[in-house]
């Protein structure tokens, strides 16, 4: 019997009219998933931000993997966070942590490079 | 992976469509389909430019003569017409003619509760004049609460109807600034709790658009040769 639930690493690119800091978007994140799903339903999808760095607006969620759906969902209903509008969108879904720090890290580093250029 | 085309924008002052079709490539979308509002029939310049980026003019009137002189005149000068619906006279005149190519807002602003022989009336004509209705997932996305679960049920008895009457759905989200995109992907799972299955929510963001601008464009190579 397998005891362990197999577990999806989301990772997401946040674009927004300002800067959006990590506890807005939890906030943000918690408030779509309740409001969709309620309290069973969040509990079930077993949510967790693991990092999100505010300046490229990457991040990487954690949930279970049955729930990759509904949180995908759920994060479209994000219309804004810290009272700037916002959009969050699924870049990929990864099975490993690792897999989503190694395109994270790719992504931001390119987001960098592009606003740099600018 | 098919590919998406997003209908339903429109662009907000200081927005250029170029940036638009950028921040819509980067969700994930073929093309776009701009509605311009009555009267500005003329798009800007740039919008021509590109061939991923298509317009239409969206008619918003209260009269049915009224949408009828407004049909006769565009007819000729913008291929793809656009009515915006709500009150049931204007559903049913927007969808026995078959100029037009998709209603919007069947519901209304209200997502008041019609009467269902109206609407099933409606939906026989708009099958049969092959008129896409538009699923504007916006207001999922802005409500929330009671609101939301009205709205959820709503879409959802709508789209049993469509299904029963084969009358082409459209998957829209209202989208006025790079903030109210959202991936393909996304609206699947958005147009999933409406009870929309993962196929039927592809063909609404990809086939029925791309038919919708086929047509268009056939069209419009007529009104050239006009």
């Amino acid at each position: 019997m397998i005891m362990r639930e197999k577990r999806r690493y989301i990772l997401f690119e946040v674009i927004s009219e300002g800067e959006v800091d990590k506890h807005g978007l939890q906030n943000a994140i918690w408030d779509s998933i309740y409001s969709l799903y309620g309290d069973t339903g969040a509990s079930e999808s077993r949510l967790w931000l693991i990092n999100y760095d505010s300046g490229t607006g990457i991040g990487v969620l954690r949930c279970a993997h049955r729930t990759v759906e509904k949180v995908r969902a759920a994060l479209a209903c994000i219309h804004s966070a810290d009272g700037a509008r916002t959009a969050i969108r699924v870049v990929r879904v990864s099975g490993t942590l690792k897999g989503a720090r190694v395109r994270a890290r790719a992504r931001a580093k390119a987001r960098r490079e592009r606003e740099r250029e600018r | 992976m098919p590919s998406f085309f997003l209908f339903d924008v429109r662009l907000q002052s200081g927005m250029s469509a170029d940036e638009m079709l950028r921040a819509a490539r980067r969700f994930g979308y073929a093309g776009i389909c701009i509605y311009n509002e009555d009267e500005a029939v003329m798009p800007s310049p740039d919008i021509n430019l590109d061939p991923s980026v298509h317009t239409g003019i969206e008619i918003r009137t209260d009269s049915v003569s009224e949408l009828k002189r407004k049909l006769r005149r565009y007819r000729s000068r913008v291929p793809l017409i656009v009515v915006h619906g709500g009150e049931e006279k204007m559903n049913m005149a927007a969808v026995k003619d078959h100029r037009v190519d998709v209603l919007t807002h069947p519901c209304g602003e209200k997502w008041e509760r019609g009467d269902l022989k109206h609407q099933i009336l409606m939906l026989k004509y708009a099958a049969r004049n092959g008129i896409a209705i538009e699923f504007d997932l916006n207001p999922v996305i802005k409500s929330r609460r009671s609101e939301r679960a009205r709205i959820l049920r709503r879409l959802h008895e709508n789209l049993k109807l469509m299904r029963k009457y084969h009358v082409m759905p459209l998957l829209t989200t209202n989208t006025r600034s790079i903030y109210d995109l959202r991936a393909p992907r996304e609206m699947i799972a958005l147009a999933s709790l409406c009870g929309m299955e993962r196929e039927e929510a592809i063909m609404a963001l990809s086939e029925i658009p791309a038919g919708i601008l086929t047509r268009r464009w056939k069209r419009g190579r007529e009104v050239e040769q006009l």
